[in-house]
């Protein structure tokens, strides 16, 4: 056969046109959600156990294609936009705890999980975190995947060179509370030459303000930023430069690497998951560490949750699946592959979660993890608590690394937020 | 089966005298808008179509999942009165030119370094071409080593001379040099190289010319060298703006501190925010997508304005 160009022109040309019809064709066609066999289910690298996935994928072969997908990236950003834009939502999403308050004034988005039966099931979860889900109208949007208790992590050789209590509960014990933590960091730095008990002041604040119940927005869209609650936080945090407990280092740097490996950053206050962080960035110290109660009470950082999109087409099977991933039994799995503490305290008491720790001597850190994770208080968290809590954040950090003036800082904090609460609608 | 028509035509070739209905004609060469349409869709697409989303939504209040609500001019309102935003345009602007007018003169240097005889130039121009292609993240994780307090490479440096340590990411002023010296380092191979390409189209008549007259290296440099090069210098000017003037992953990487912080805060003070930093701030921090909107437009303009300075600038030269 002949090709001339003008055939071959006309041959891609009609090629071309027909892939971009068909484009087309099933661009209108786009299914909004599942088509009833598949179910699509969206997480994040690290958000679920894999081993639980697979298992669940076999589990469920015989009424869903279970599609787990890990979503890398921006996560929230890029499920908002396949949510608005209405194509390809999965029918199961992964929820970031720290994104919660966002998605709760949309939970017209999500399958409300009360109508599937989710209250049968609540007394087998930690009841903050329960709460963590519920929107302003009452309907519950996710499924409590792991929580992040926070706790202090220590070197007790170092505490012990310091003469301070240096066995868990005595360290549980003695610095319970802020006020001798910081008497301890006073003794730490006179002791042991070049020691700080704190990396950086903002940390003081942040697990102050996680202890509270009451946080920067009320749930009436109020401003409370400027009240007593915050303000003790911001005092808190305040004294523990003044006392000069923070050492100038940045977190994340060399210098904080090098610094804790030699026992002069010898504490941290930080959540459960941090202990996986602490093995990996920190291999040689294995042994040289221990977690005890955080001063001044139990809070959290991040954990996550499960919820059901509106588009999703078997929502009661969709239920099933979640339930079945999140059981007490899959989450000390989940513990054990991923870092992802349990949710259900009943995994607490499970024999393969109660293992002594090599690198933290042999403690079983559950211990402490566990009744940490269920005394944290329950705390409203407003979508405005984002934007209103930043500025107080950067003034507290301008006051621990720059030196400004405290008080000129505080009353920088509040004329921002006053800009920002009248922006947002949000009264003061 | 490569001729089988699949859309009618007039049998004769298409080589016959042009129609005179002139509607005809345009229609009669559909076949070529066909042909460059693609770039027009994804044009529309993925760029016209975003950037007028953009604009109506900075007229709205959204947290990108709800309703819209309607805004009116409110949220360019608070643009104007947003010390923020301004003081991240100062920000913006500072980090540029403390990057931009060193990283030239370095670029220049080394291109008419690499554009005398030297021996294994091939290896040169690719070496000073690999910080270019490089990722930004892992540059600025690397820096972030360099500029540490206690263990960088830079105050071990200072150290070596008798001057004291700099707390690079923890006073303002260092972390707008922080930026600014990664931004150079990145960026001068690659205008080095264009540099160099702008260099090698300068006759050798010229400069033969120069020394028979007796003009030194130092003469022939700024005599013929500089105002031959004016074209390519003003290039790489508007290049290193419109680079500079959207820097984000720099400061967002180099200034992330811990996993608990938000990573678009720019540092103690906020000194590392630059613009586009505060866009991202606001936009996905805050959920505020009709504010981040504005913002982005609010770029725009900065970016419009030094647009025009820098056309200003091409037109007096070439008038010239």
């Amino acid at each position: 056969m002949r090709l001339s160009r003008r055939g071959l022109l006309r041959a891609g040309l009609a090629g071309t046109a027909a892939t971009a019809l068909g484009g087309l064709a099933s661009g209108c066609a786009v299914p909004t959600g599942s088509t009833g066999r598949n179910m699509v289910l969206w997480y994040w690298s690290g958000g679920l156990s894999d081993t639980v996935v697979e298992k669940a994928k076999a589990r469920y072969d015989d009424a869903v294609d279970l599609d787990a997908i890990q979503i890398g990236g921006y996560y929230r950003s890029k499920l908002i936009t396949t949510m608005t834009g209405q194509a390809h939502v999965p029918d199961i999403a992964g929820l970031k705890g720290e994104d919660m308050a966002s998605y709760l004034p949309n939970a017209d988005q999500f399958v409300d999980l009360r109508t599937l039966g989710a209250e049968k099931l609540r007394s087998r979860y930690l009841d903050w975190k329960w709460e963590q889900a519920v929107a302003p109208d009452g309907s519950l949007i996710g499924f409590p995947i792991d929580v992040g208790p926070v706790v202090q992590f220590y070197q007790p050789a170092v505490y012990e060179k310091a003469g301070l209590a240096h066995e868990p509960e005595d360290v549980s014990r003695e610095m319970g509370t802020w006020d001798r933590f910081f008497a301890a960091g006073e003794q730490l730095k006179k002791r042991v030459p070049g020691a700080f008990i704190l990396t950086d002041v903002t940390s003081v604040f942040e697990m102050s303000i996680g202890q509270g119940t009451e946080r920067f927005v009320n749930r009436d869209k109020h401003f409370i930023g400027d009240r007593e609650h915050v303000r003790v936080c911001w005092d808190r945090a305040v004294e523990a430069k003044r006392r000069g407990l923070a050492s100038s280092i940045v977190t994340g740097t060399p210098d904080a690497i090098s610094a804790t490996e030699s026992g002069r950053l010898p504490s941290q206050l930080n959540a459960s998951w941090a202990a996986g962080d602490l093995k990996l960035q920190y291999p040689r110290t294995e042994g040289r560490w221990r977690v005890a109660n955080c001063p001044g009470g139990p809070s959290n950082i991040g954990g996550s949750f499960l919820a059901i999109t509106k588009a999703c087409r078997e929502p009661e099977k969709a239920f099933e699946i979640i339930t079945w991933l999140l059981g007490a039994e899959n989450q000390a799995q989940g513990f054990m592959d991923a870092g992802l503490f349990p949710s259900t305290p009943a995994s607490y008491g499970m024999r393969k979660l109660r293992e002594p720790d090599p690198f933290f001597g042999d403690q079983i850190t559950m211990d402490v993890l566990g009744p940490a994770a269920e005394k944290i208080p329950v705390a409203f968290n407003s979508p405005y608590d984002v934007a209103l809590g930043q500025p107080v954040r950067d003034e507290i950090k301008n006051v621990g690394v720059l030196g400004k003036d405290p008080d000129e800082a505080w009353k920088d904090a509040m004329s921002k937020c006053r800009r920002i609460a009248d922006h947002l609608g949000v009264s003061r | 089966m490569a001729t089988a028509p699949l859309v009618d035509e007039p049998p004769a070739p298409a080589a016959g005298p042009p129609p005179a209905n002139p509607r005809k004609g345009i229609l009669s060469y559909w076949r070529l808008y066909a042909a460059i349409s693609p770039f027009y869709l994804l044009f529309l697409a993925f760029g016209l179509i975003p950037v007028g989303f953009s604009l109506y939504l900075s007229f709205h209040r959204w947290d990108g999942l709800g309703p819209m609500e309607y805004a009116g001019l409110s949220q360019y309102r608070y643009l104007l009165s947003d010390t923020d935003f301004w003081s991240s345009i100062g920000n913006t602007l500072v980090i540029w030119a403390l990057a931009t007018f060193p990283m030239i003169f370095l670029a220049m240097v080394t291109a008419v370094m690499l554009n005398s005889a030297v021996r294994f130039k091939n290896v040169y121009r690719f070496a000073y071409f690999l910080p270019n292609v490089t990722s930004v993240v892992a540059v600025a994780i690397i820096f972030g080593s360099v500029f540490s307090t206690n263990f960088g490479l830079v105050n071990a440096l200072l150290q070596a001379v008798g001057l004291d340590q700099v707390a690079w990411l923890n006073t303002p002023w260092g972390i707008k040099v922080a930026i600014a010296t990664l931004m150079t380092w990145q960026w001068t191979g690659y205008n080095a190289i264009i540099f160099l390409a702008g260099l090698q189209t300068i006759p050798g008549e010229l400069y033969e010319a120069a020394r028979m007259d007796g003009a030194g290296p130092v003469q022939t440099f700024f005599r013929i060298t500089l105002p031959l090069m004016r074209p390519v210098l003003l290039f790489v000017l508007v290049i290193s703006t419109v680079t500079g003037l959207q820097s984000f992953s720099e400061p967002q990487v180099l200034l992330q501190s811990t996993a608990n912080e938000s990573t678009f805060s720019g540092g103690p003070d906020h000194a590392g925010r630059t613009m586009v930093l505060y866009f991202f701030q606001q936009t996905f921090d805050n959920n505020d997508f009709g504010y981040g909107a504005a913002v982005a437009w609010g770029i725009f303009l900065v970016v419009v304005i030094f647009s025009i300075v820098n056309w200003r600038l091409v037109q007096r030269r070439g008038e010239d």
